[in-house]
């Protein structure tokens, strides 16, 4: 039985990222199985039950790899500099609500994200336009659930 | 009191304004990712308090049907979809908003979510009690298999490998076990983070596994979000009408799939889209459009969770158990009226619970107004806004989101980690989906399986109690149907090909 895939009349090219992927399941699974030592009876059968099953698939997807026959989906294209720059602001952002306060970070992590995502020259109209956009946006949700529905946020 | 005695009382002018208010916060708060439908009627339950039972329900039931289809905003315009209900609904949503018909997707989403929220609310004026004695049918085992079957769904349905998504699925269940086990009491994989105690919130991670990776990938290319197709110019009403004409069948059995499936305690709108989704796309003369674009997709999945909505009122109002959260917090709504649910419900309070059930049908009705109104002014709004702007608008959706569920920037954290851990694993081409589902599953498939497995022990027979009862050897055919299906149909191409050559 040959892997199905959606693309299977696809030129085939072995899709070694999907086996990269099938080999960090099985150490999951792996490190699920070996914690689930600690666990009762009833608290391990289910976990040890997935985890071997999660085992048993990414192998057998190495293995259909290795015999050439799964294919490779298409490669992201674009700034892959942007992309990290978003994650490091959204975890960045995620940590700082706390110390910093909701209005601060979330105004900082705003105005980055924007710089970031924004593709087209800065002019002076733009700078303006996008500010006020930002303050309505960030000042309307603040609004929005600390006042109206009485959310506490940090 | 006839029928139309009953009718007549649900149209009076404040019920219909309450109806009309009920579903248009509900669309709204839907619509929001991270808002979900039993956040809407948790958070707007305490106005109804001093309204009359009937008025109550009917606007709790008008915002939960609201809410329900307002998930499907996010899930076209997004790729995120607003509510769990609303996963299989980015399937085909958001490849057609992408290809320019964002509109006509929402229309025929809107146009959906009535047909199915009438189904399901037919079926509970004409069917509810008879209809709920099945539900007392379904064991352990079977809920077992019930969310396995969801998962190989979603594992054989979503985009690339079906190996690949089981995968995904085994570490949604691996996730949903995080922290105290419900059976049993455990601790576990929780590590020296404290914060993990409570597990893992479904609906951070549901915000940051599809919200982050389409964040990322919205920033590396110049350009729109959404290309409109030069064309915002009506709610492309004739067209939709005339694609679900075509697709009347699907959408009938996709809206008794939903009703069915909403009547079983806790399966919900996830299993009940999913399941209708794998149908239309198995029955369709072309299967191979769904999952690019396919109207058929959005019908399938957007009539099925209405339908849950009136599927779900089912147990709750003939057996006192809820069939979705919203309905538990319903139930809790109705005791505070002093209405006591049961069989004899519908005979002992028949004005206030006949009352509600034309009320929830006039709800559906004004949701087609509402919904299409709304759904316009979302995709000019989505496709108005510079990208620049979109990117932290959404962003700081999506941190407010997790943190409003229980107020814990833990949950904000989570959120992050997971959506960083989903645009990793979408690098390596896994799909999200299944990740998703078997952390929404993950307790219902672990309290199953272990009172499966006690229950068997104790009979001396475990292999039997999870294969020989009959309901589940119907779902566990339906298992294998849903996983050799998609491989049946590669190799009948293939040899089709070969043939050809």
């Amino acid at each position: 039985m040959s892997e199905p895939t959606a693309s299977d009349t696809a030129a085939h090219q072995p899709d070694w990222p999907g086996a990269i992927g099938s080999a960090i399941a099985i150490v999951i699974g792996a490190a699920a199985l070996y914690f689930s030592s600690e666990f009762s009876a009833l608290g391990s059968v289910f976990p040890r039950t997935v985890a071997a099953l999660m085992m048993a698939l990414g192998a057998l997807y190495i293995v259909f790899t290795l015999r050439g026959r799964t294919s490779r989906g298409p490669r992201a294209e674009g700034s892959h500099a942007r992309r990290l720059g978003v994650m490091a602001v959204m975890i960045g952002w995620a940590f700082a609500l706390e110390p910093l306060g909701f209005l601060p970070s979330s105004a900082a992590a705003f105005a980055l994200l924007l710089a970031l995502a924004n593709h087209e020259g800065w002019t002076v109209r733009r700078f303006i336009l996008y500010a006020l956009a930002g303050g309505l946006m960030l000042g309307g949700l603040y609004t929005l659930f600390k006042v109206v529905l009485l959310v506490p946020l940090p | 009191m006839g029928s139309l005695d009953f009718l007549l009382a649900a149209l009076t002018p404040v019920n219909l304004l309450l109806a009309l208010a009920g579903v248009a916060a509900g669309t709204i708060i839907g619509a929001l990712p991270g808002l979900t439908a039993t956040m809407a009627v948790a958070v707007l339950v305490p106005f109804t308090f001093a309204m009359p039972p009937a008025a109550a329900l009917i606007v709790l039931g008008a915002i939960y049907t609201g809410a329900i289809y307002g998930g499907a905003y996010a899930a076209i315009l997004l790729n995120t979809p607003g509510t769990p209900s609303a996963i299989a609904t980015t399937f085909d949503g958001y490849p057609m908003a992408r290809q320019g018909n964002g509109d006509l997707a929402l229309t025929v989403a809107c146009l959906s979510s009535v047909v199915g929220g009438l189904v399901g609310a037919a079926f509970l004026l004409l069917l509810a009690p008879p209809m709920a004695t099945v539900a007392l049918r379904f064991g352990p085992v079977e809920y077992f298999w019930l969310a396995i079957f969801g998962l190989t769904l979603i594992a054989s349905l979503g985009e690339g490998s079906t190996t690949k998504g089981l995968i995904g699925g085994g570490l949604g269940l691996l996730l949903s076990m995080v922290g105290v086990a419900e059976v049993g009491g455990d601790i576990r994989y929780v590590g020296e983070v404290k914060s993990l105690l409570g597990g893992i919130g479904i609906v951070p991670a549901l915000i940051g596994l599809y919200c982050i990776p389409v964040l990322v990938d919205l920033v590396a290319a110049p350009g729109q979000h959404l290309d409109a197709g030069g064309r915002v110019s009506g709610f492309r009403l004739g067209e939709a009408l005339a694609k679900m004409a075509k697709s009347k069948f699907n959408l009938v059995r996709s809206s008794v799939i939903g009703t069915v499936v909403g009547i079983l305690p806790g399966a919900g709108g996830s299993i009940a889209s999913l399941v209708s989704y794998s149908e239309a796309k198995r029955s369709s003369k072309s299967p191979q459009q769904f999952g690019k674009g396919a109207p058929e997709g959005v019908m399938a999945t957007e009539s099925a969770n209405n339908a849950t909505v009136g599927g779900g009122f089912i147990p709750t109002l003939v057996l006192g158990i809820p069939g979705t959260p919203p309905d538990a917090i319903i139930l809790g709504a109705l005791m505070v009226q002093g209405l006591r649910t049961g069989p004899t419900l519908f005979t002992e309070q028949a004005p206030v619970i006949y009352t509600f059930i034309w009320g929830l049908i006039l709800a559906t009705l004004l949701m087609l107004p509402v919904g299409l109104l709304i759904g316009r002014f979302a995709f000019r709004s989505i496709i108005a806004i510079p990208k620049a702007v979109l990117v932290p608008s959404v962003a700081l959706l999506t941190v407010l989101g997790s943190f409003a569920v229980h107020n814990s920037v833990h949950e904000v954290q989570q959120m992050v980690v997971l959506g960083a851990l989903a645009w990793g694993l979408g690098r390596l081409g896994f799909s999200v989906s299944p990740i998703v589902l078997g952390l929404i599953l993950g307790s219902i498939a672990e309290t199953g399986f272990v009172q499966g497995h006690l229950i068997g022990g104790a009979r001396g027979n475990v292999l039997a109690e999870f294969f020989a009862r009959p309901i589940s050897i119907g779902i566990v055919a339906f298992i294998l149907l849903g996983l050799l299906w998609p491989w049946w149909v590669a190799r009948r191409q293939r040899s089709k090909g070969v043939s050809l050559v």
